[in-house]
């Protein structure tokens, strides 16, 4: 897969790594550059990472550094944001965002709230990486999307970046944010090939990205869906639909301005994620437009595409129909655009 | 110094506690830390220690008394402690300027208080940018046919209306676009024929009919009627160039009395309660004068015809208006609380407006009765010489017709003057109006 | 004095000066006083929400946090208006904070359950049981990582130590050999249910043996053996030979929290307690080791007393947040 990049430096020099080795060369630059940065998390040394994001990170930086934690999630976030909050910069790995579910107090009620409880008195600048989504066939306890859980909650700002160069980026400006962020890396992203560029920047958190123009129908997607995305509108356009791709790059804070001006201009709305679709990401995009003056531009009900009223399931085929694949994409988006929705 | 017995705040969001039971009556001795009284919470009860050891006096709070947190209930005077006059109840602690009380409240949003007119189900269905392209066009929703799903009206369907309307030769527009500069106000409309329209709601005993004012229709009881008892029979009647009741043109006071008698002739089996608001209150005190055997009782809410004084403008702003947003600002002339009026309520009112020969027949109707914004007839009379008991309601807020005028009663009228209240006072405090109307009726 | 005599005195006079005894005699008032002031301001509703009174165990905050400097850190409980004033906070900013004033150490978004001073190391009262045992443990590896010698010292209650957090912080503690020095304060229940029928070991430092670290249990009332129990784990920490548990058995005069009714103690057993008050005793202490006499002892109160009710002066005549601040703190200002 070939990511299509959207990099405002377009001087910059760039070299063509996967998103697994952006993330890496993001770590291993603020390890460089800043030595209250620290890794945590399970098999993060030796190992590698579960996902093999990690990979010799503890060889250069040290296992001081490099931190293999027990398994114990709710203590290894905790004791992250407990470094975080006395000076140092944790990036703590979770092996499957799944596992977060473990460690949700400290995440929620602690990392999240400190700032707010002490009055502004202290700061979290804690990050956690979250190997995220299905189609690993790893079913339901390894499978799911819980960017709507942790956008919900003050405090926390949550980011899904879809091509290596925004994992790059966006890991870069989390670790330079103040406050707690969590980073959604989506696993069958990791292999994706794209052009990164060198050296140090950061992508900012909270803006979306439009990754295709078009005039005749918006379709709001994040992380992989991004890519389906895409596949669908280049199907549309040989048709004449001109669909218009924002990729949502942050949930929380979450780009108002760039989905409205979109909306406004094509009055059709399609929101794709893999999350489960009721009470989910596209909920508050609908919501967000539903309430905001392009409401009087909308020309058709806006349409969401989530994940299945359903855990991950474990055939392959139940796995592929339980979150939005392409082809779905292209049919809801094309009944829009021609006015049959 | 006596020490003083409060009511203890024992619970989170415990503003009072009911004071349930003395363990120590007044005069008795009593031990620092023994159980003094007990509270009742909303959770459950609780005992109260003495915060010292003395004489109990000046139990200022009997058991099944709610007592603000912070609140003395009682002394505790030390063994030969001289005994001071007896305290009356302090003010709650609260009541110093306090804690948590934030520096600015926030502006307070209340709901709407008026309830939607019916007919809302007719809307055309439409999306949200035909509606605001067909808005700033001046083009009439009602008059287009939607392509979309289920007929919907859509962005296309708009414009090609749009498109049509430019070329001038083209088949004639069924509709004429009201340009936007000149007002929506068509002379030629066509008088209809038949009766007028009347909707009944089944019940026991004497039943009510009810009439309703100028650029209303029967709809707008829909308040008043859930308020009233569930099993008194309703009829209600729709003016001429109102509601379902056909265009008529109108002479006068008289000419229009006289449509509104033709129809009670037609419908009225016996006597009957009568109930008028505004136009209708005049009109319903015209009907007491000419068939007072009809009639048992008579209620007026805010009634024409006793006074000179009406505001003209709002009446012609009302009949005139073409769309939401220039009928809003005169709907809001006939509340008390312009703030409950709100565009979603002016578009639902404009729906039963959206003919423009019943608007301009309306206007006419307005000229033809308050000519120059004044009334040009006058009941004062009429109500002095009705036998039946009559009841009078007004609001105080009242811009439409001033609650003055109600003075013109004579004595034997029961007058209802409601504070907060404007023009329209069953639908504005619908349950208040229901409960003075079911006490005349049912006394 | 000969030397053996000397040995035969109690840890606390042997160890710290007359003046820092004083002092701790003052902070143990101070704690008591300034929680019945609280008391009193919650029952005339001054005071929001609910609150968690330590009164009887003073002698365990004061002693534990006697060897620590501002830049030592705490995690503190629930229970922590002691924690606070032990590591030196200001009772006016407390009041103010409990009274949901801007001018508190929180600016009115804590309250007593988040009441915390950074700037003396109490990295904050915790609303969740066993919250801070894992945080405890980061600040330890921050001190490590960044080649500091400052401790933290991890207050938790008995109920805590059947949370997971406890067992894998302890565990991390130990692996890392992090300067952490665990310090439970059993009071005997969590909430209702008692620490014996909860808990499957006699003593929560039995615990301990499973984390490869030293454990002690000592009189949490005994403000020399609290001392001394810290004084030996402190030192450990700083040597860098990793993480104690101290266990300091004390007892809560006042219920769990305002809204609890006592049902599960009994009258004599809350007596008995009473009559074992920890800074009588450990005044008594103080005067029979000619460290102060009655008067000077009285005077410490008396200004102890004059502290709280200028404290809640203060309180009072702070201004309320501004309500359009409500999210303020969310995020860091630069970066909201």
């Amino acid at each position: 897969m070939n990511a299509q990049t959207h990099i405002s430096q377009p001087e910059t020099k760039t070299r063509e790594m996967s998103y697994a080795e952006a993330i890496r060369d993001a770590m291993a630059i603020a390890l460089e550059r800043d030595p209250t940065v620290i890794l945590m998390g399970e098999d993060i040394g030796t190992y590698g990472g579960a996902f093999q994001v990690t990979g010799d990170l503890v060889e250069r930086f040290g296992k001081d550094r490099v931190m293999d934690t027990p398994i114990s999630e709710l203590g290894g976030a905790g004791v992250a944001v407990g470094a975080a909050l006395t000076g140092l910069k944790p990036i703590y790995e979770f092996q499957f965002s799944d596992f977060a579910a473990l460690a949700m107090e400290q995440i929620v009620n602690q990392a999240a709230k400190l700032r707010y409880m002490l009055g502004g008195e202290a700061a979290v600048p804690v990050v956690f990486r979250m190997p995220s989504g299905s189609g690993t066939g790893a079913a339901a306890q390894h499978s799911q999307s819980f960017e709507a859980w942790f956008g919900h909650v003050p405090g926390l700002k949550v980011v899904q970046p879809s091509t290596p160069a925004d994992a790059k980026g966006l890991l870069l400006a989390a670790l330079a944010d103040p406050d707690p962020v969590i980073v959604f890396e989506h696993k069958l992203l990791y292999k994706m090939k794209g052009e990164v560029p060198e050296g140090y920047y950061t992508t900012p958190i909270g803006k979306a990205a439009v990754v295709r123009q078009g005039k005749d129908v918006t379709i709001v997607a994040s992380a992989i869906m991004v890519h389906r995305a895409l596949e669908a509108a280049a199907k549309l356009a040989k048709e004449g639909i001109e669909a218009e791709v924002i990729d949502l790059r942050s949930v929380r804070p979450i780009d108002r301005e760039t989905i409205i001006a979109s909306v406004k201009k094509t009055g059709k709305l399609l929101c794709v994620y893999e999350g489960v679709r009721t009470l989910g990401v596209g909920a508050e995009i609908s919501a967000l437009i539903a309430e905001s003056d392009a409401f009087d531009y909308l020309d058709a009900p806006i349409q969401r595409l989530g994940g299945a009223e359903a855990p991950i399931p474990y055939n392959p085929d139940l796995e592929r129909a339980a979150v939005p694949q392409a082809a779905g994409i292209e049919d809801v988006a094309r009944k829009l655009a021609r006015g049959q929705v | 110094m006596p020490t003083e017995v409060i009511m203890p705040k024992v619970d989170m969001d415990m503003a009072s506690g009911k004071l349930a039971v003395w363990h120590v009556a007044e005069g008795e001795a009593v031990k620092k830390g023994a159980a003094l009284f007990d509270i009742e919470t909303d959770k459950a009860a609780m005992e109260v220690e003495a915060p010292a050891s003395g004489i109990l006096r000046h139990i200022l709070a009997n058991p099944g008394v709610d007592v603000p947190v912070g609140s003395p209930v009682a002394y505790i005077y030390a063994e030969g402690e001289a005994i001071g006059p007896a305290p009356v109840a302090a003010p709650p602690a609260l009541a110093e300027p306090d804690a948590a009380k934030p520096a600015a409240e926030p502006e307070a949003v209340e709901a709407a208080a008026l309830p939607l007119a019916g007919a809302a189900d007719e809307a055309p269905r439409a999306t949200p940018v035909a509606r605001r392209l067909a808005r700033e066009g001046g083009i009439e929703l009602a008059a287009l046919a939607g392509t979309g799903p289920k007929g919907r009206i859509q962005r296309s369907d708009v414009e090609a209306e749009i498109e049509r309307r430019k070329t001038p030769v083209a088949a004639p527009a069924p509709v004429p676009a009201p340009a936007p500069a000149a007002p929506a106000y068509v002379m030629d409309w066509t008088p209809q024929a038949g009766d007028l329209h009347v909707t009944t709601r089944k019940g026991n005993g004497v039943p009510l009919v009810m009439v309703h004012g100028f650029a209303a229709d029967s709809a707008g009881w829909t308040p008043l009627e859930r308020a009233l008892p569930r099993d008194l029979p309703l009829i209600r009647i729709d003016l001429p160039s109102h509601g379902r009741s056909p265009l008529r043109r109108i002479a006068g006071f008289a000419d229009l009395a006289k449509a509104l008698v033709q129809t009670f002739d037609r419908i009225a089996e016996g006597p009957v309660h009568l109930l008028g608001h505004s136009l209708g209150g005049a009109l319903s005190l015209a009907l007491a004068d000419i068939r007072p055997r009809q009639i048992k009782t008579l209620s007026l809410i805010a009634p024409a015809g006793l006074g000179p004084e009406i505001d003209g403008a709002a009446l012609n702003g009302i009949a005139r208006a073409s769309t939401a947003d220039s009928l809003a600002p005169w709907l809001k002339r006939l509340t008390a609380r312009p703030e409950g009026i709100s565009h979603d309520f002016a578009k639902a009112a404009m729906l039963s407006r959206l003919d423009p020969a019943l608007r301009s027949a309306q206007q006419e109707l307005a000229e033809s009765l308050f000519p120059d914004g004044v009334q040009a007839f006058d009941l004062t009379a009429a109500l002095s010489r009705v036998t039946a008991p009559t009841l009078m309601v007004w609001g105080r807020d009242d811009h439409i017709l001033p609650w003055k005028q109600a003075l013109a009663a004579p004595g034997e009228v029961a007058l209802h003057l409601m504070r907060g209240v404007g023009h329209v006072p069953h639908m504005e405090d619908p349950e208040a109006v229901a409960a003075l109307i079911g006490r005349h009726l049912r006394p | 004095m000969a030397r053996d005599t000397q040995e035969n005195l109690p840890f606390a006079i042997r160890a710290f000066s007359p003046e820092q005894l004083k002092e701790a005699l003052r902070k143990m008032h101070l704690i008591r006083l300034f929680e019945e002031g609280a008391e009193e301001s919650y029952m005339r509703g001054l005071i929001h929400g609910t609150m968690h009174l330590s009164i009887g165990q003073e002698a365990s905050a004061v002693a534990s946090c006697m060897e620590l400097t501002d830049a030592d850190k705490i995690t503190s409980t629930h229970r922590g208006h002691g924690h606070c004033i032990a590591k030196g906070a200001d009772v006016g900013r407390m009041f103010a904070e409990f009274f949901g004033k801007e001018t508190g150490y929180c600016h009115g978004r804590g309250g007593s359950m988040h009441i915390a001073d950074v700037k003396t190391g109490n990295l904050g009262a915790n609303g969740i049981v066993g919250g801070g045992l894992p945080i405890a443990v980061g600040a330890g590896l921050t001190a490590k990582r960044l080649g500091r010698d400052d401790v933290t010292l991890c207050f938790f209650g008995d109920g805590a130590n059947n949370e997971g957090a406890f067992h894998e912080a302890l565990n991390m503690a130990s692996i890392w050999k992090l300067p952490v020095i665990f310090v439970c304060e059993n009071n005997k229940y969590g909430m209702s249910t008692a620490a014996a029928y909860a808990t499957a070991v006699p003593n929560i430092s039995d615990r301990a043996a499973a984390y490869a670290m030293p454990g002690v249990t000592v009189d949490g009332n005994d403000f020399s053996a609290v001392a001394e129990a810290l004084h030996i784990a402190i030192a450990r920490a700083r040597a860098g030979e990793g993480p104690s548990l101290v266990e300091n058995l004390t007892y809560r005069w006042r219920g769990h929290s305002k809204s609890d009714r006592n049902r599960y103690r009994t009258k004599d057993e809350i007596e008995d307690w009473m009559s074992r008050d920890p800074i009588q005793r450990f005044r008594a202490e103080l005067v029979a080791h000619g460290i102060i006499d009655e008067a000077g002892a009285d005077a410490i109160e008396t200004a102890a007393k004059d502290a709280v009710a200028a404290g809640i002066e203060f309180a009072k005549a702070g201004p309320a947040p501004a309500i359009t601040d409500v999210t303020k703190f969310v995020h860091a200002e630069e970066a909201a």
